[in-house]
């Protein structure tokens, strides 16, 4: 008996030194220093200040140029409300009624140009988010994130507070993406665009708007020994076969992230051997926007018909050669945590594997609303003039002829997409939407509450909005995952807006860069950079 | 002389007023403006908030007083801003022109050293075997979408070399230099090389059948004297207003060329400013390039007049 | 310069019979590259008259289980990422590039005509306005014009057609202007004059029949510019917009993705944008030396 407990944990013992051993694996294979990375960059993005973007050009040569309060976990693939590790703030309570979030910021910390970072500069940076300070960002996309943030207060220098109208767990998740930098108070937000100032791994040094992004090592970076490389450098390339022959011919370290198509990347498979490359969902799904406040589809027959008549194996196999995800409104597991189970999906109509069966019925909806073979509906597809946006919208209007809609495609400029959707001058678009972070809370407020600026199709459910507030409330994950299966369910239900599918998209890399690790559910916050090294 | 000199400076100064105009009222009759590509790259639209914006940078106000306002600085020697950057647009546009400006050059020298040479050629061996062939090389030449040309160019050299001649401001090595100007402006020139030689081929043709050719060649002249001494001399004049006809040609060129080779120059600057509706700086690369264009016939036209004393001072 | 009068053109020429077969006969053995161009356009133009007849699929129709197929039995030319048949979407992208090519240069040319014919008959203010509204047209490269006019206008068949053929407009003018003025001094429009012609009619009689040649040559000239100008704006992204097959979009997009593991793509599409300008070209230069002997080059 004796003999066998001391084995026991010896084998412990012996189990636990070895697991200790592969974690420091890596770390013991000292990083080396220095080197600078170049990477491409996917188009030149309109300014330099992430909290008036809403789009991940910003984040990646941005991110690293700040700090959050909080951040999630740079080396962990899957971002989760346990991987969020102290970034500005070294420590983080809740209060006891859930309601008030206090965090403890790290003493000593310098912006880029010498100043003290405070927790004035917290205080300053989220109220402006909120909109509540005299100066104001051009745009404020996120504003709707602090809705339920009353006040944010400081205690002396170090302590900053996050008073809430209710409990909401997941605003830490929200704090912890790429999109929530700190920044300073002495800088305005017109300078901000043009010269960021951060308290980052790298320093900013020059955005030569079409031509490239230079960051530079910040020498007094608060986290000791980081970041390892030198500097970043982004040359903008906007056509994407120079920039893949760029990188195969060795004038790149790095694609720009989750930036790689399918077929191309095959092409580097092919052409650069060495590469590594990794093909990964990144929270961002293709969806049909509908215009249900006026005919054709206020009529819910249809709408229902549209998405039976959807084929989504046929949509990845063309887009992503079978790379892709079914799901509903999140990201499908087990890279998406909120995801229904497969049985619960499958029940959901349009989703269940037979798509002629499925093809049946949404005729016979049709022919209920009073269309038929003799008798199409003509509707227009609107989308960007995008090839990720108009791809798709191809195949749908391909699809969308077996039930009876002639579908013409609408290629609708940059400038004029936003302003057409809002003025509801289309019936039917195709649409991308990004998630920022893998929680519900973004993407049920952001895409389906009532009055949300980025909920384009104004759907407005008051019965689904309650669900919201409970789940988001909710502190128990088991709970809350069931609430969320529940109204993700009722949301594709209802056609509020049908998913189509889930996207993946390839990074590459030479085999000399380490450290990096691509997001699997989210294109939004793996940009920090400040673990990436070259083994040169 | 005098007289014709001024009165096409007075034309050049009307025909700038009216592309300046033009191009102002063709930019503002776009629906969409910055706002709104701003907007849509942070996904929402907020009235109030485009309102303000739009205020902020003068496009609540009429087209002529924006143009006024415009027009004003140009006088001033004030390009205006960037909608984009936030930077003097005489900033964005002045380090972008010697690349250009290389580019061209270096484009106009092959074409020229190829095109004339291959011109005279084939008009001196009219109707052979090497003409057909010289003509259909250079029509096959001006048959190629000149994107595809660059493309292939890239291509060839990453599977060629391994490497290819991405931009760099500062290159390390002659050869880089050399690789990183000489390819891009070879994929332009080759176009207006063909353009060349054809010109060149034509008007070389035409004097070959005047009649001081004729005189030349009764009087025994060699062949080899009659084309390059009498010729060639005489063919050159109307070659010199190619380069007028080329100046307008390469740009064109040289927008796709500059996006393929990602060369950050004024032309590919102008299609991402126009992606952006970024006005101001539209507004003054479109000028800038009418400029050379209108400057360069001007110059061409005068170096016309003073060399062939048959022209004569009159429109 | 003068009235072009080919028969007598063809006789100093050497041709034996000015009359039927023969007379195209001797021309096309004189004129070899313009034959060859003129049988790659017709070609082309029966190809997009009886496109639904030759194909057998549908250039719109998507297969999802037959994507990037090679060239074979079935699709001669493979299939696009879409399971499109190529082979259908080069027949029906030779309407749509000639509907451009043809469109704008018609519609930039009747303008140009009318400018022209204004400009040199009327004289006075008028052609001082139009020359300056050309010298503006003139000032800016064909494709910086068609650029901002796609952007301000819109990408659409209809708008791609107008943004390209505005900038052919200039040369067109200048042309037809010249020769309206040489004609002008001829002692037929003075005959057509003296015995009470109107104005408007001897500009339509007799001026107008008499730029046909010039017009033609340099129309035939341009038709390769219009449609190589389409390709480079649909490599700009602003070309004719899906779901017309468009050969410029087909090169450009397919170029970028699929140029190594599916080369058919780009070959093909390739091949069909420079074999029509090709054919344009040749045959624009014979028709500039058989109508316009004084360029003969």
């Amino acid at each position: 008996m004796l003999r066998e407990g001391i084995m026991r944990s010896v084998r412990t013992l012996v189990a636990a030194m070895l697991s200790l051993l592969a974690a420091l694996g890596p770390a013991l294979a000292a990083e080396k220093q220095g080197g600078i990375l170049r990477l491409y960059h996917r188009d030149s993005p309109g300014s330099a200040s992430i909290h008036e973007g809403a789009t991940y050009s910003m984040n990646v040569p941005f991110m690293p140029v700040f700090n959050n309060l909080v951040i999630y976990n740079q080396t962990i693939a899957q971002n989760s409300m346990d991987d969020i590790v102290p970034d500005l703030a070294d420590s983080w309570a809740w209060s006891s009624d859930n309601k008030t979030l206090t965090f403890k910021l790290h003493q000593g910390v310098i912006w880029h140009d010498g100043k003290p970072f405070t927790s004035a500069d917290v205080k300053c940076t989220f109220d402006m988010l909120m909109g509540k300070s005299p100066q104001k960002f051009r745009q404020n996309p996120r504003k709707s994130w602090y809705d339920q943030v009353n006040e944010v207060t400081t205690n002396g220098d170090f302590e900053a507070s996050f008073h809430l109208k209710r409990p909401q767990p997941a605003l830490l998740a929200l704090l912890a993406s790429g999109y929530t930098p700190v920044y300073p108070c002495h800088v305005s937000p017109a300078d901000m665009r043009t010269h960021p100032i951060g308290t980052g791994p790298f320093k900013f040094v020059e955005f030569k708007a079409n031509e490239s992004i230079k960051l530079v090592r910040n020498e007094n970076y608060f986290k000791k020994g980081l970041p390892h490389l030198d500097g970043i450098e982004f040359t903008i390339t906007p056509n994407r076969s120079t920039a893949i022959l760029g990188f195969v011919s060795g004038q790149f370290d790095m694609t720009f992230p989750t930036e790689v198509s399918i077929p191309l990347l095959k092409d580097v498979k092919s052409q650069a051997p060495n590469a590594v490359c990794v093909v990964e969902p990144n929270n961002v799904s293709t969806n049909i926007i509908i215009n249900s406040s006026s005919p054709p589809f206020d009529n819910l027959d249809i709408r229902r018909a549209l998405a039976l008549s959807l084929d989504r194996k046929a949509f990845i196999s063309i887009m992503f050669e079978g790379q892709g995800d079914i799901g509903g409104t999140m990201e499908p597991a087990p890279q998406g945590l909120w995801a229904m189970p497969k049985e619960m999906l499958e029940a959901i109509p349009g989703y269940g594997p037979d798509v002629n069966a499925n093809r049946d019925e949404a005729r016979k909806l049709m022919q209920k609303a009073g269309y038929g073979p003799d008798k199409h509906l003509a509707v227009k597809v609107s989308t960007r003039n995008i090839p990720v946006y108009r791809d798709p919208a191809v195949i749908l209007i391909d699809q969308i002829k077996s039930i009876y809609i002639d579908a013409e495609l609408d290629v609708v400029d940059t400038a004029q997409w936003f302003p057409k959707v809002a003025r509801k001058d289309y019936a039917l678009g195709l649409n991308l939407t990004g998630n920022a972070v893998d929680d519900p809370d973004q993407s049920f407020y952001e895409n389906y509450s009532c009055g949300s600026e980025r909920n384009y199709t104004n759907y407005c459910n008051k019965d689904i909005e309650k669900l919201f507030d409970q789940q988001s409330i909710e502190t128990d994950v088991a709970k809350r995952k069931k609430l969320v299966w529940e109204i993700d369910q009722k949301l594709q239900d209802d056609v509020a807006r049908p998913i189509i599918f889930h996207a993946r998209t390839g990074t590459c890399w030479q085999p000399y860069v380490k450290g990096v690790t691509v997001m699997v559910n989210s294109s939004y916050n793996g940009y920090r950079y400040e673990d990436v090294w070259l083994d040169k | 002389m005098f007289a014709y000199i001024v009165r096409r400076l007075v034309l050049m100064l009307v025909t700038l007023f009216g592309i300046s105009v033009i191009i102002f009222v063709l930019l503002r009759i776009v629906p969409g403006n910055i706002v709104d590509i701003l907007f849509a790259a942070a996904g929402y639209v907020d009235p109030a908030d485009k309102a303000h914006l739009e205020h902020d940078l003068g496009l609540d106000q009429s087209i002529v007083m924006q143009y006024l306002h415009w027009i004003g600085g140009l006088a001033r020697g004030d390009l205006g801003y960037s909608y984009v950057s936030e930077k003097p647009a005489l900033d964005e546009i002045l380090p972008r022109i010697p690349i250009t400006a290389r580019l061209a050059g270096l484009a106009l020298m092959f074409s020229a050293s190829i095109g004339i040479p291959l011109g005279v050629i084939s008009a001196v061996h009219q109707g052979t075997r090497l003409d057909y062939a010289l003509r259909v090389v250079s029509l096959s030449g001006l048959s190629l979408p000149s994107f595809w040309l660059g493309l292939l160019i890239l291509m060839a050299s990453v599977s060629l070399f391994g490497t290819m001649p991405i931009f760099n401001p500062h290159p390390k090595t002659w050869s880089e230099a050399i690789a990183i100007y000489c390819v891009p402006a070879m994929a332009v020139g080759f176009r207006s090389a063909a353009l060349t030689m054809r010109i060149t081929r034509s008007s070389m043709l035409e004097i070959l059948r005047q009649d001081y050719i004729r005189t030349a060649r009764a009087k025994g002249a060699s062949e080899a004297s009659i084309n390059y001494r009498h010729a060639l001399k005489n063919a050159i004049l109307p070659v010199i207003t190619v380069i007028g006809i080329e100046a307008a040609f390469l740009i064109g060129g040289l927008i796709v060329t500059e996006t393929v080779f990602n060369i950050p120059g004024i032309a590919r600057y102008l299609v991402e400013a126009l992606r952006w509706r970024d006005y101001p700086i539209v507004q003054n690369l479109v000028m800038l390039i009418a400029v050379v264009v209108v400057f360069t016939n001007f110059t061409v036209d005068m170096l016309y007049a003073a060399i062939d004393p048959r022209i004569r001072y009159t429109d | 310069m003068a009235v072009v009068n080919y028969d007598s053109e063809l006789r100093r020429a050497g041709a034996q019979a000015t009359h039927g077969w023969r007379r195209l006969v001797f021309l096309a053995q004189r004129h070899l590259l313009g034959t060859i161009g003129l049988c790659i356009m017709l070609l082309f133009v029966c190809t997009a008259i009886f496109a639904n007849l030759i194909c057998r699929f549908d250039p719109l129709s998507i297969d999802s289980a037959h994507r990037l197929a090679a060239p074979g039995m079935l699709h001669w030319m493979g299939t696009d990422s879409f399971g499109r048949d190529v082979w259908s979407r080069i027949v029906h992208g030779a309407r749509i590039s000639l509907a451009v090519g043809i469109g704008s240069t018609a519609l930039g040319s009747s303008i140009g005509v009318m400018i022209g014919l204004a400009s040199g008959y009327l004289s006075g203010w008028v052609d001082l306005v139009f020359q300056r509204v050309t010298d503006i047209l003139q000032a800016l490269p064909l494709l910086v014009l068609a650029l901002v006019m796609t952007a301000a206008l819109g990408p659409s068949l209809p708008n791609v057609m107008l943004a390209i053929a505005i900038p052919l407009i200039p040369t067109v003018a200048r042309v037809i202007r010249a020769n309206t003025l040489a004609l002008r001094e001829l002692p037929f429009i003075e005959a057509a004059k003296s015995i009470g012609m109107s104005e408007t009619r001897i500009a339509l009689r007799h001026v107008l029949p008499n730029t046909i040649a010039p017009l033609i040559v340099l129309a035939t000239a341009q038709l390769g510019s219009t449609i190589l100008t389409e390709a480079s704006l649909s490599f700009l992204g602003l070309g004719i917009p899906e779901p017309y097959p468009s050969w410029g979009r087909m090169l450009s997009e397919s170029a970028v993705e699929y140029v190594r593991t599916a080369p058919w793509l780009v070959i093909f599409p390739g091949i069909a944008i420079s074999l029509a300008v090709f054919g344009t070209n040749l045959f624009g230069d014979a028709l500039r030396d058989i109508l316009d002997p004084r360029q003969r080059g």
